[in-house]
């Protein structure tokens, strides 16, 4: 099959370049420098006396607690306060330690990460088209006896493998150095989650984890349709950057700001974030669930897709 | 009968409104070199760019071997090497990965030809430094080598001498030379006449995206184009009366003091001096002059007419 030579090729484009290299190794040096600093840091005499000290974090949260409440504050925040203190009542009476750590807990903890990691997917899904425009290098390629959408195909799906093979490696990473500084066990380790009745319930962590290393999946292959799309269309990097991060950082602001809008939900931003669908918490528009935001995304990348390569079809070549 | 490898009918660009290239038509045969010449704009890349697929056609068919380039461009695009405009390569990459690139995704090449190749271009030297570190001329050598690689038998070169130096243009004109006595058709656009005399069979002069003509270059050693020229010392027109007493065909002007005879024969050229020594005449010098490459030119755009507005560089 030559046509798989052209996602090689692409491949080994990605890879020959030595800010690639530096993409998967940022996150890996966070990972261990968190895990580092943690393990220096933290005072375990504090840990055993974490049932007197969560009490006293119970006191004063209800006491801004009463204060938010008087000054008619953002009910957003008494939202939160009064899950904190939820929570910690469950953990003293059920005595469950915050402070009990293993490998699948900091992978949980780390689960942020993966914002970074969509950040540099972007960098490379915006470069991977635009580029080859910017310095001419099209013409070599387009000149080939392949269609313009069998390359266009081998550049996504080499930004897609891209993608994901560095979330790999960043979760197993992650997962070495937790055990190495907390231990390997705890997969029947649980936690807390407050449901939309105010009750406290246990969750696997476990299953957050498994959880969210799925959708991750899902929101990098529609955050790489997307870089891609705008790159193509703008053959600009800058331009495809630009509104990718904007997408996925700014977006938070403006669906909080739109919370209360009906068709909120059906935008591209909104869908964006399906992490914090995983347990509902902390979750911005109560309305949106897991299964309606990847149908979302699903339909928003196919769509996207369609785009790109109907653009890159018929374009007239200049570089 | 001879066969076309490339074949043009009635190709026709517009954009927005505005032909670019307009109704152009010409074959390239098996084994020539085929020079597309006309001043900066003339649409000559243009051209190149419909033929290679980079652009859309607006009206008209292009064909390479026989094969429709509208209609299936995968097959049509197997036997093509190109270069348009500047080579443009992966400047992080080294010169020997950037041929991989290619040598991967074309059909039949060995890794011995990636060595041939590169020695041909004479790039050994410097084939695993990266790219950014390459002078013009390597950039360009190693976009010839990229578009050989596939042994392609239509070679289309945009612009191809633009870096070389003058060892280089030399080593590319001989190399093309024996690329076509091997059966390659190769396309060179150049707004440089010299260059497109010396490289080229034929050339298709094109000017505002329309063909003006197509000429034949005659080859370096016709007897139209060396001319002797002997010079006499006392009466000219004398001698010029012998020598037309010996051969009154022969085509003979007096300029100064010097006869200028049409011939490129040597033995005539010694015979003429013996006649013309035997008949008393003083020959104190004689000289063979090929003619300039802008005299050739100038010739040739008279001919065609209407040329008189366009400006072709000869020396940039």
């Amino acid at each position: 099959m030559k046509w798989l030579s052209l996602l090689t090729n692409e491949w080994i484009k990605i890879f020959s370049r030595i800010r690639t290299w530096i993409f998967i190794a940022i996150p890996i040096l966070i990972i261990i420098g968190v895990a580092v600093y943690d393990k220096v840091t933290t005072d375990v005499e504090v840990n055993e006396n974490w049932k007197q000290e969560l009490t006293q974090t119970m006191e004063e949260d209800k006491k801004v607690l009463d204060e938010a409440k008087k000054n008619n504050d953002d009910e957003f925040y008494i939202d939160m306060l009064e899950t904190n203190i939820k929570q910690n009542e469950y953990m003293i009476k059920n005595d469950i330690s915050p402070y009990e750590k293993t490998t699948w807990q900091y992978m949980k903890d780390m689960a942020p990460i993966s914002s970074l990691i969509g950040l540099f997917v972007i960098v490379v899904a915006s470069d991977i088209v635009s580029s080859e425009f910017s310095k001419g290098t099209i013409k070599m390629l387009l000149i080939r006896p392949y269609s313009r959408w069998k390359i266009l195909l081998s550049k996504f799906l080499a930004t897609l493998g891209f993608a994901f093979v560095m979330w790999l490696v960043v979760i197993i990473a992650t997962w070495l150095v937790g055990g190495l500084a907390y231990g390997f066990g705890g997969i029947d380790q649980s936690y807390l989650i407050v449901s939309d009745d105010q009750t406290v319930k246990e969750r696997m962590v476990v299953e957050y984890v498994f959880a969210n290393i799925g959708v991750e999946f899902i929101e990098l292959t529609a955050l790489v349709a997307l870089s891609f799309m705008i790159s193509t269309l703008f053959m600009s990097n800058s331009v495809a950057i630009g509104v990718a991060m904007f997408t996925m950082f700014a977006g938070n602001t403006i669906v909080m700001l739109l919370a209360n809008k009906d068709w909120i939900i059906y935008t591209l931003f909104a869908n964006m974030d399906l992490s914090t669908l995983i347990d509902g918490q902390n979750q911005l528009i109560k309305d949106l669930t897991l299964p309606f935001s990847i149908s979302m995304l699903a339909i928003y990348t196919a769509v996207m897709l369609a785009i790109t390569f109907t653009v890159f079809q018929k374009r007239d070549v200049k570089a | 009968m001879t066969t076309h490898t490339l074949e043009l009918k009635n190709l026709t660009k517009k954009i927005k409104g505005k032909t670019i290239v307009d109704d152009l038509s010409f074959s390239v045969r098996e084994g020539e070199i085929f020079g597309l010449l006309g001043p900066n704009g003339a649409g000559k890349t243009t051209t190149i760019r419909m033929i290679v697929g980079l652009i859309s056609i607006t009206d008209g068919d292009v064909s390479i071997n026989g094969i429709n380039v509208r209609e299936n461009y995968e097959k049509a695009m197997e036997q093509v090497g190109a270069i348009v405009e500047n080579p443009q390569l992966y400047e992080f990459m080294s010169g020997y990965k950037n041929l991989m690139q290619y040598a991967r995704i074309m059909p039949g090449v060995t890794e011995e030809r990636i060595d041939e190749v590169i020695k041909l271009v004479d790039l050994e030297y410097a084939i695993h430094d990266k790219v950014k570190t390459y002078s013009l001329g390597m950039r360009q050598r190693l976009g010839v080598a990229q578009a050989l690689l596939h042994k392609p038998n239509v070679l289309i070169l945009d612009e191809p001498t633009n870096g070389l130096d003058p060892q280089g243009i030399y080593d590319l004109r001989n190399y093309l030379r024996l690329l076509a006595n091997n059966g390659t058709s190769v396309i060179v656009s150049s707004h440089m006449l010299a260059e497109m005399q010396m490289m080229c069979d034929r050339v298709a002069i094109i000017q505002h995206g329309k063909m003006v003509r197509i000429d034949e270059i005659q080859s370096k050693e016709v007897e139209a184009d060396v001319k002797v020229h002997f010079q006499i010392e006392g009466d000219v027109h004398q001698a010029k009366q012998v020598l037309a007493e010996i051969n009154p065909e022969l085509d003979v002007v007096e300029s100064g003091n010097e006869l200028i005879v049409q011939t490129a024969d040597v033995k005539s050229i010694a015979e003429l001096n013996k006649q013309l020594v035997l008949a008393g005449i003083l020959v104190v010098g004689i000289q063979r002059k090929t003619k300039t490459l802008e005299e050739r030119f100038l010739e040739m755009t008279k001919k065609g007419g209407d040329l008189n507005e366009m400006a072709v560089p000869v020396n940039e």
